[in-house]
């Protein structure tokens, strides 16, 4: 298991963590979101060694990742965000070297070997040089190298940018067979859809705070059955604004001259009332989309922001 | 120990899917040290030529005369061949020959009796430095004659005017002889001289390839220590420094398994490089293992030199030019590109305190087995310390970049 306490890791002036608390358990994949420069990377980076916190303790398997690093690392399985990989080695090499980088041995690495291989789908290429290998294969034998010695604890720092579905939908089956296998997981994603369907607890950071915690349903349940209506056209943020929290039931999320998101109580019905009000307050809308309570609609409106901004 | 083996064998194979890198490192020293034993004619520094020379007086002056160009030291220079008149134009026209020394008839009649003659040389417009050496050689023999003719020509006129000379004219004209040396012996012996002679560099029987093969050798093992320090930024460029830093497995298990890597990538080398210029090449190779090996060493020790380079430059590009700042200078000074012997004393005693300059006046000695063991131990301690420290601060600038 991971256990973060009080985690801040400043460089200079900057805090990039400033005081995270979690606790990941055994079996569990622990989502971590956030936008770019939440801090999400730099609190993986403490947990895997990386880099050494300011204040505050991880502890990975009991151990210390500062006093104890090495049994802290060799617990751990770390899939890098970019593809971190020898090109011009097959994938049976990357995996040995890997694998006997984690202290494994043969003949258990080599059955090891064996085994992610099977379970990646990349059996048949094994043998060939990586740098020929597709962007997916690339990245399930990214994932594979990190899986190789079988370790408690796992951290995926956004396994599945620039993966084709094929893939991605085949690397989320290999995070949920290593979770079922009791594996602790903490996985960074920028995408909400895999976070909802994939993570059992999950965290949401932002300028290096964890602003939101706890379980899909109990984080739905911060939006009260909000709906979320995103208005896209030509405003004027200064009329439109108050125009709309002028109206009962309706929160203010994001207002700018081009996109206005709303939170809102029984939306479908206040429909009429919002563009009547919009249109007295000078605006021109060109789009509407409705969007039922979600991680997303929760994201934007505890950080004010989209996940992709 | 393990995971310094895996890291050697992780580079092997890489390096191995990738040869070339290695071949073009040695290829380009090794190729203008054979471009220069192609432009210098080979194993022997001293140019060969072929003077042409066309007899038409056949009398004993002429014989000594032609002589006179197969005595050393023309003679190692110059290949005399006697040729007809006709033929010796037709093969000068073509430039087959350096030079064409035409005799007429009468050079005896004429030395003997004072009168005046004409020789003729034909010289290869194409050729530079053969011409000039005949001609000036041809220029103080005439100087010699005219002198001899001058001094002794009464004892000698008397030996041309009977023909072929009976022996009472021989004795007459030798005692005569010997009675004008006697008289001249206080003009013509010189003083004492007593010439020193020091050896400052051992190039007896030296040629092009002993002269610069071991130079462009080490220059070969530079560029090579170069580009694989360089190594380390494709390892940061692909993350997998970043990834490995991330293991249980120490950084320093990783530069000791590079460094592995070197030691026997160099071993391959110097030994396919100075085997190659032993056999190839012609160089004298009194010991092939010591000499490849002591390469290897070198290279091995250069290789950690550059390291820190590469190690502590904030992107590759930075590190390139730096890497290239060094070596390229460190190359020219220290004895890999021009030898020693060539360059001006000054530059030649800062050359020889470098790295590679150290190393290349051992190799040297290596090579001709003049090398002096207590001196090689020493080189190779003062340089294996350097490369220790040059090691640790690599790791130092590692560890701290991954372990903030």
């Amino acid at each position: 298991m991971i256990e973060v306490e009080q985690l801040r890791k400043s460089f200079g002036e900057l805090t990039a963590v400033d005081g995270v608390t979690f606790t990941a358990h055994a079996g569990e994949i622990f989502g971590l979101l956030g936008p770019n420069g939440a801090g999400k990377t730099t609190t993986i980076s403490c947990i895997s060694g990386l880099l050494t916190p300011t204040a505050g303790h991880v502890r990975v398997m009991g151990h210390d990742a500062v006093h104890d690093g090495p049994a802290a690392r060799e617990a751990l399985g770390v899939a890098p965000q970019e593809v971190a990989l020898y090109e011009e080695l097959s994938a049976v090499e990357n995996l040995r070297f890997w694998g006997g980088a984690q202290r494994m041995h043969n003949p258990l690495l080599k059955e090891r070997i064996g085994k992610v291989l099977e379970i990646t789908g990349l059996q048949d290429r094994a043998r060939e040089p990586v740098k020929r290998f597709s962007g997916g294969m690339k990245r399930r034998l990214n994932l594979a190298c990190a899986i190789v010695h079988a370790p408690k604890v796992l951290l995926l720092d956004e396994p599945t940018v620039g993966v084709d579905p094929q893939s991605r939908m085949r690397l989320l089956e290999l995070v949920r067979s290593e979770a079922a296998a009791g594996t602790c997981i903490l996985y960074t994603t920028h995408y909400m859809e895999e976070a909802e369907t994939l993570c059992d607890r999950l965290a949401i950071m932002d300028h290096g705070k964890i602003i939101a915690s706890g379980t899909l349903a109990e984080l739905r349940s911060l939006l009260a059955e909000r709906d979320l209506l995103r208005l896209s056209g030509f405003f004027a943020p200064a009329a439109a604004r108050p125009a709309m929290e002028r109206l009962d039931g309706i929160e203010v999320l994001q207002a700018d001259e081009s996109l206005l998101i709303l939170s809102v109580t029984e939306a479908s019905r206040k429909l009429p009332a919002i563009f009547t009000a919009l249109a007295a307050a000078g605006a021109d809308v060109r789009g509407t989309t409705l969007t039922q309570p979600s991680l997303e609609s929760l994201f934007i409106r505890l950080t004010g922001k989209e996940l992709r901004e | 120990m393990r995971f310094i083996a895996l890291s050697a064998w992780k580079d092997l194979r890489i390096l191995r899917r990738d040869p070339f890198s290695v071949v073009i490192w040695m290829g380009i020293p090794l190729c203008i040290g054979l471009l220069m034993r192609l432009v210098f004619g080979g194993g022997d520094t001293r140019p060969q030529g072929r003077l042409l020379v066309a007899d038409q007086d056949g009398t004993i002056a002429s014989s000594l005369l032609t002589g006179s160009f197969s005595n050393d030291p023309l003679g190692k220079m110059l290949t005399v061949e006697k040729v007809d008149l006709a033929a010796g134009r037709a093969r000068i026209d073509r430039g087959d020959g350096s030079a064409l020394l035409i005799i007429p008839a009468g050079l005896q009649d004429a030395f003997l009796n004072d009168r005046p003659y004409r020789l003729q040389l034909l010289t290869n417009a194409g050729q530079r430095i053969l011409p000039k050496i005949v001609e000036e050689s041809l220029r103080g023999m005439v100087d010699g004659a005219f002198y001899v003719q001058r001094v002794a020509g009464a004892q000698l006129r008397p030996l041309g005017d009977r023909g072929v000379p009976g022996d009472a004219e021989v004795s007459r004209g030798s005692v005569a002889l010997n009675h004008l040396m006697l008289d001249l012996r206080g003009y013509l012996a010189p003083p004492l001289i007593q010439l020193e002679t020091t050896v400052v560099e051992n190039r007896k029987n030296a040629g092009t390839a002993d002269f610069f093969f071991p130079n462009m050798i080490f220059m070969g093992l530079l560029l090579m220590a170069n580009g694989l320090s360089r190594d380390i930024w494709k390892e940061r460029a692909r993350g997998t420094l970043r990834r490995l830093a991330a293991s249980p497995s120490p950084m320093w298990g990783f530069l000791a398994g590079r460094l592995a890597m070197v030691l026997l990538v160099y071993c391959a080398v110097a030994l396919a490089a100075v085997t190659a210029a032993r056999y190839v090449a012609g160089v004298h190779v009194a010991n092939l293992a010591a000499a490849a090996g002591w390469a290897a060493a070198a290279g091995t020790i250069f290789y950690l030199l550059l390291l820190p380079i590469a190690a502590y430059s904030f992107d590759p590009r930075s590190s390139d030019v730096r890497g290239n700042m060094l070596v390229f200078p460190l190359a020219m000074v220290g004895g890999c590109f021009f030898p020693f012997e060539v360059m001006p004393d000054w530059l030649a005693n800062i050359g020889r305190w470098t790295p590679n300059g150290m190393a290349v006046v051992q190799f040297k000695a290596v090579l001709t087995g003049s090398a002096n063991l207590g001196h090689l131990a020493l080189v190779l301690t003062g340089l294996g310390a350097l490369g220790l420290a040059a090691f640790l601060f690599s790791l130092r600038g590692l560890n701290t970049e991954f372990r903030q």
